[in-house]
């Protein structure tokens, strides 16, 4: 530990995460994987929402626009956030290495609100609309 | 499935380190076993849903997605050892290949999911 990669080891993949700076406390990088996948599940957990709501649809037997873009709303987040989950992983380790600052949560106060907004929308659709 | 070395005192011929307590590792392997579940969990309803719609696209994705899972599991436990190794011998930790991969894929299925709200 502590060492920078030497040239017998095997490259590691991303080349840019791994270029500069040198190995940083195992227990760090370790956490850093589980907020990744932390973050992957949360994706899921959107998309299922988003495919659950178009199951209403399909139990309807039709199809309510307010439904459908609830649940792709839903599915376009989980995509986001999935996405920003390996970058912000990369950026992290990467910061890791460096001794710089971890990057702001930027995606977390969106998905805060974002899953509000979508919890006060779904609640309106189940009283007003009776689902 | 791989034990945890507890006598790695004697093997490595140094003190453990802090994160052997901490359980690092197997609360690293845990996560990517829940998240495995999560992709079965979530493959399972979709694939429940896709069988009203087309069957033969449900069977498809459900030859697809078992499989799928058990490599991610297996790989997620290779990287399991590997790291345990690494640990005891100073080496670097696994890279970002699996972690990217697996991006990649949940980024595939909300594709796949949003193309079925689409067409419906």
């Amino acid at each position: 530990m502590g060492s920078a990669d030497s040239e017998t080891e095997p490259r590691r993949r991303p080349y840019r995460v791994y270029r500069e700076g040198s190995e940083p406390d195992p227990r760090f990088t370790l956490a850093n994987e589980r907020t990744f996948l932390a973050w992957l599940r949360t994706a899921l957990a959107l998309m299922a929402g988003g495919v659950g709501i178009e199951a209403l649809n399909a139990a309807q037997g039709e199809t309510g626009p307010l439904r459908t873009l609830l649940a792709v709303v839903l599915l376009v987040g989980g995509i986001l956030c999935s996405m920003t989950a390996f970058v912000r992983w990369a950026v992290t380790e990467r910061a890791l290495r460096t001794g710089s600052a971890l990057p702001a949560p930027r995606l977390a106060p969106v998905l805060g609100y974002g899953l509000a907004v979508i919890g006060i929308f779904a609640c309106i659709l189940v009283l007003v609309a009776g689902v | 499935m791989p034990g945890r070395d507890s006598g790695d005192r004697e093997s490595s011929g140094r003190p453990s380190g802090p994160w052997d307590p901490g359980l690092q590792i197997e609360r690293t392997t845990l996560a990517w076993s829940r998240t495995a579940l999560a992709f079965v969990v979530g493959a399972a309803v979709f694939i429940r849903l896709l069988v009203r719609a087309d069957i033969v696209l449900a069977t498809v994705c459900a030859a697809l997605t078992l499989p799928l899972v058990v490599i991610i599991t297996r790989l997620a436990w290779r990287r399991h050892r590997q790291d345990e190794r690494s640990l005891r011998s100073g080496a670097p930790l696994s890279d970002g290949a699996l972690p990217a991969s697996l991006a990649v894929l949940t980024v595939l299925v909300g594709g796949i999911g949003l193309t079925y709200v689409l067409v419906n």
